[in-house]
């Protein structure tokens, strides 16, 4: 076995490679590497922080028992981002059973009205720093239901497709089509609402 | 077709869902309709808005303590998964050894006590003679005689307990 180098210098490649046959200071430095990223992932499906914390860990956790089955076919962030979604699919589907899920079940209900909802015009605003701009639709993010940010998220962030997502949720693709249309309808509404209070738009 | 399947199908387009002769129509349609072409910009705008928006945080806690975190979870996870080992590979001795010996224990107990229990037949012997008796599962004939203190009992079992019958010699 060629000499090891400084984990912090290895390529990402190699410290998985190391990771798998049982080095935990390359698992270390992988750790270190992606886990804003990964806690990122589960803070804007959960929008809790020490829910995003526990589920990060835990994505971790599995990723360490599960290394034998990563083969390369997706880079290591992009694994590591699949299994941290699943748990906090896993985890939104426990919260859920947990309790009466009242106010979603009103919002599936009354899907004509949202329908109904027009889809407002909202443009790259001049003067508003993309940083700015990030937290007001993570702050919009934060005011949608738990299905339709996940929906959101796992298309805009996670970039899975339809079928995919129906997958994951386990629903159907237009189930899927038509969240994901209200989740942009409530959003480009709360981002209009949020920039004429603070009088960027008339 | 109603109105909300055709926005969703404009979503689609715009998402780059729809493809083939699905979108040639759509594109077609919202050629002469104003408020299709309108939702297709909309909707655009919103995924534009939404490319790279995810914001970007640091984990709440220091990098130490959640790798410590994590690698006292590995730990916890291995011990479980040896603990839940053990036992299962004790069981297969079990399974693989103790288990057929009892069995064989069993089948020997039942067969002795099959053999050395006598049915209770609730024969009073106390003259001479001779009485026969029949159940399900076996045949009885006794002989009894007070002179010569003796009594003798046939019994016919008509399950086999390796000999088809038994003769009894009482006092």
């Amino acid at each position: 076995m060629p000499e090891k180098p400084a984990y912090s210098s290895a390529e990402e490649p190699q410290l998985v490679e190391w990771a798998k046959a049982g080095d935990m200071q390359a698992f270390e430095e992988l750790v270190a590497r992606h886990r804003d990223r990964i806690y990122v992932r589960a803070y804007s499906i959960m929008h809790n922080e020490d829910l995003a914390v526990d589920l990060s860990q835990n994505a971790w956790v599995k990723a360490w028992q599960r290394l034998e089955q990563f083969h390369g076919e997706a880079s290591f962030p992009t694994w590591l981002s699949r299994i941290v979604t699943n748990l906090c699919l896993d985890e939104l589907r426990r919260q859920k059973r947990a309790r009466t899920d009242s106010i979603e079940a009103m919002e599936e209900a009354t899907g004509p009205v949202e329908n109904r909802m027009k889809l407002e015009t909202v443009d790259p605003i001049e003067g508003l720093g993309r940083k700015e701009l990030r937290e007001r639709i993570d702050a919009a993010l934060a005011k949608l239901s738990d299905k339709h940010r996940t929906v959101i998220v796992l298309y805009e962030f996670e970039q899975l497709e339809y079928r995919e997502i129906a997958e994951k949720m386990d629903t159907s693709i237009g189930t899927v089509m038509s969240r994901l249309f209200y989740a942009r309808k409530r959003l480009a509404s709360l981002l209009k609402e949020t920039l004429k209070r603070d009088g960027l738009i008339e | 077709m109603n109105e909300n399947e055709i926005e969703l199908k404009v979503q689609a387009l715009v998402d780059g869902e729809l493809t083939g002769r699905e979108a040639e129509e759509l594109r077609a349609r919202m050629e002469t309709d104003a408020g299709l072409r309108e939702l297709h910009e909309r909707l655009t705008a919103v995924r534009g808005l939404m490319a790279g928006a995810e914001l970007p945080r640091t984990l709440p806690e220091s990098g130490d303590f959640h790798w410590s975190q994590i690698l006292k979870a590995v730990e916890h996870e291995e011990q479980e998964a040896k603990r839940l080992a053990k036992p299962a590979a004790s069981a297969n001795w079990w399974l693989r050894w103790v288990m057929p010996l009892a069995g064989m224990v069993c089948l020997v107990l039942v067969l002795s006590l099959q053999q050395t229990t006598m049915p209770d037949l609730d024969i009073l012997l106390g003259s001479d003679h001779e009485l026969e008796l029949s159940a399900d599962e076996i045949d009885v004939m006794t002989f009894n005689t007070a002179d010569d203190a003796m009594s003798i009992v046939w019994l016919d079992y008509a399950i086999d307990l390796q000999q088809d019958s038994l003769q009894l010699w009482l006092d």
